[in-house]
């Protein structure tokens, strides 16, 4: 487009990645603090602060409680509109799920109905869920938000946008444009192996927020490559639906092809059939892994066709050995318990699969890799963030001096993403340690408390950056650092004194999930405050000419 | 980085090439690549999963060249009209799949 390939390639850098990366800090931001979702919810639901527990017995604890699984208001009424008639009263059972991994204490349960007459045949079914405590069968309050994996975890992928699936598909377009990010950035910058090697923190801002920017893009290079194609691999069949669309006659022969080659039968047979004992089943699972050297916790145990002849269960391995998607299924005849057969070896492509979608999911049990895909994750933050201070340093003396506003509202729009993003986080975990425990809808109070921090950040920020205009440093990082200062620690002291799970004992006895998020919540609050003071000084020096306050900023994206 | 010489409606025909043409360029290459794969004698499901894995790169690749091209027409030619001929193609093929 421009008159080299490396212009053009800069020019690709600058505008798509000022244009995405606002997104792109949400993903990596959120995308991080999943690395620890489970540890997040142990933090926000105290009652379900305990140990990790194995997939309960199915035919004492679990079946009783499948058959307590009620549809939600709400979930009935989304099913009502893919029926011709109205539904009755009690739905036909489909299926039943229940999933863990070896980081929760509770279990995950869900209920699948049929629709009686769907109008979408394809679309048939409605699902409720269950929360359970294993150690007693009881259910936990679905009011209760899971604040990590029900909140944040979605959060990195569909920014809980739900209209047409657009969330998904923005997230898919920043994703793209953070694979395109790393490639033009090593293009435009001929000299990469020096600059990896280079950081001048006293230097001026504009020069250690590139080497800052330059640094984090380069050094976790591989990593945010690999999250950003993965993460796309995931969700390959979202963003080319080539099986719902045009080739759906395919997909649909496949499927029959596979039910009757797999003998797992794709429809009910009509016969209502009592299920054989799961337990067993189970047992016989964890014996033919345990025969080919594999650890045997289920993670994940799935009845198909509940009640009838042809029901199926589907047992399959936790994957905490390994980083590729594990499961190796083992699939059961319902009524009689026999083994119906072992899921196949992978094929190559399948394989590869697997593999980097583990790579992005994470279910192994390493607790060193985890810390290093937090830290990678925080790294990209703080790649974009340099990269927009940068962007703004380099345009706000000139804009000032022809009166645009375009640094201004980069910069207001920096401000909202980086301690905007990091404001609303603290603010709606001290609104989870404030709310009363048994507040009717409590999560969706939670989740409001969340989107109104962040557009009060949001409005400070487009109303404290008024000096960016007169290409001075703008007051609003300074203020939102002390706010998310403010914020961070109160959420760790809530979490005391509401629980009285406060850091002494929860180290002394090892609990990590919640003093490892008290301990991040204090160490965000003291390099908040770090950054506040450097950026104090920085606006009493005052000197127009040099926005000396590039690290302060990048420093809170760590919390 | 001065993009002076250029009209708006270049730049906007570039990004809509880059963005719109890339995926059409990437779809035509998926479900070509599937049916092709599927005449080879693979079947639907890994076929589908090699042509996801390499669908993001290629996307990539695209998006990139799309900018780099001197032509924009070319740059269109190439992703719309190849993407909407591999499209035609697969869909001429996919009859002789079932």
């Amino acid at each position: 487009m421009l008159q080299s390939f490396r212009h053009s390639m800069t020019w690709v850098h600058t505008w798509f990645g000022l244009a995405l990366g606002f997104v792109l800090m949400v993903c990596f931001f959120f995308g991080s603090l999943s690395v620890y979702d489970r540890e997040i919810d142990r933090w926000a639901i105290p009652a379900s602060r305990f140990e990790p527990q194995p997939m309960p017995s199915f035919d004492r604890m679990l079946e009783p409680a499948f058959r307590r699984i009620q549809l939600t208001k709400e979930a009935r009424e989304e099913a009502q509109t893919r029926n011709e008639e109205p539904l009755p009263d009690t739905l036909p059972l489909h299926e039943w799920g229940a999933y863990t991994t070896h980081r929760d204490p509770v279990l995950s349960m869900w209920s699948g109905f049929e629709l009686t007459r769907p109008k979408d045949p394809d679309n048939d079914h409605v699902y409720g869920v269950m929360t359970l405590d294993p150690r007693t069968g009881q259910e936990l309050s679905e009011d209760k938000l899971k604040i990590g994996s029900q909140f944040f975890y979605p959060m990195h992928y569909e920014l809980h946008i739900h209209w047409l699936g657009l969330g998904y598909w923005i997230v898919g377009l920043a994703a793209l444009i953070m694979l395109v990010a790393l490639v033009s950035g090593v293009v435009m910058h001929r000299k990469v192996f020096r600059e990896f090697f280079t950081f001048r923190p006293k230097k001026q801002t504009q020069r250690s927020a590139l080497d800052l920017h330059n640094l984090t893009g380069v050094v976790a290079l591989p990593f945010h490559f690999m999250f950003a194609l993965s993460g796309l691999i995931v969700f390959a069949g979202i963003y080319f639906p080539v099986g719902e669309t045009m080739m759906k006659p395919l997909a649909k022969a496949h499927q029959k092809l596979e039910a009757s080659r797999t003998g797992l039968p794709e429809e009910a047979a009509g016969i209502p059939a009592p299920l054989a004992s799961v337990d067993a089943m189970v047992a016989e699972a964890q014996r033919r892994w345990a025969a080919r050297g594999m650890a045997g916790e289920v993670g994940f145990l799935g009845i198909h066709h509940v009640g009838d002849a042809n029901a199926t269960v589907s047992v399959y391995r936790a994957g905490t050995d390994r980083v590729t998607l594990t499961g190796e299924g083992i699939h059961f005849k319902g009524p009689t318990g026999e083994v119906i057969r072992e899921d196949d070896p992978k094929t190559a492509a399948a394989g590869i699969n697997d593999f980097v979608t583990g790579l992005h999911l994470q279910h192994f049990r390493h607790w060193l890799l985890r810390v290093l895909y937090f830290v990678g994750g925080i790294s990209g933050c703080v790649c974009i963030a340099t990269g927009f201070i940068f962007f703004v340093g380099k345009r706000k003396r000139q804009h000032a001096a022809t009166g645009s506003q375009g640094a201004r509202i980069v910069d207001a729009l920096a401000v909202t993403t980086v301690t905007g993003m990091l404001i609303a986080t603290a603010t709606m975990l001290v609104g989870n340690r404030l709310l009363p425990e048994d507040l009717p809808l409590r999560g969706v109070w939670e989740e409001r408390i969340f989107w109104s921090a962040w557009g009060l950040a949001m409005a400070h920020a487009f109303w404290r950056t008024a000096a960016v205009a007169q290409a001075r440093i703008a007051p609003a990082w300074r203020e939102q650092c002390w706010a998310v200062a403010g914020l961070a620690g109160l959420a760790a002291v809530l979490n005391w004194v509401t629980t009285g799970d406060h850091l002494f004992k929860t180290i002394a006895d090892g609990y990590w999930p919640v003093a490892g998020v008290d301990l991040v919540l204090l160490a965000s609050a003291a390099l908040a405050i770090v950054a506040a003071r450097k950026l104090r000084l920085r606006e009493q020096a005052g000197a127009p000419a040099a926005k000396e306050d590039a690290p302060a900023p990048l420093e809170t994206a760590h919390a | 980085m001065s993009t002076h010489s250029l009209s708006t409606l270049h730049v906007v025909s570039r990004v809509a090439a880059s963005l719109l043409g890339g995926y059409v360029f990437v779809w035509g290459f998926v479900t070509l690549g599937i049916a092709l794969l599927m005449s080879a004698g693979m079947p639907y499901d890994e076929a589908t999963t090699t042509l996801y894995l390499l669908a993001f790169i290629l996307f990539l690749v695209m998006f990139c060249w799309a900018f780099a091209a001197a032509s924009l027409v070319r740059v269109w030619a190439v992703l719309g009209g190849g993407g909407l001929l591999m499209t035609g193609l697969a869909w001429l093929l996919i009859p002789r799949l079932l």
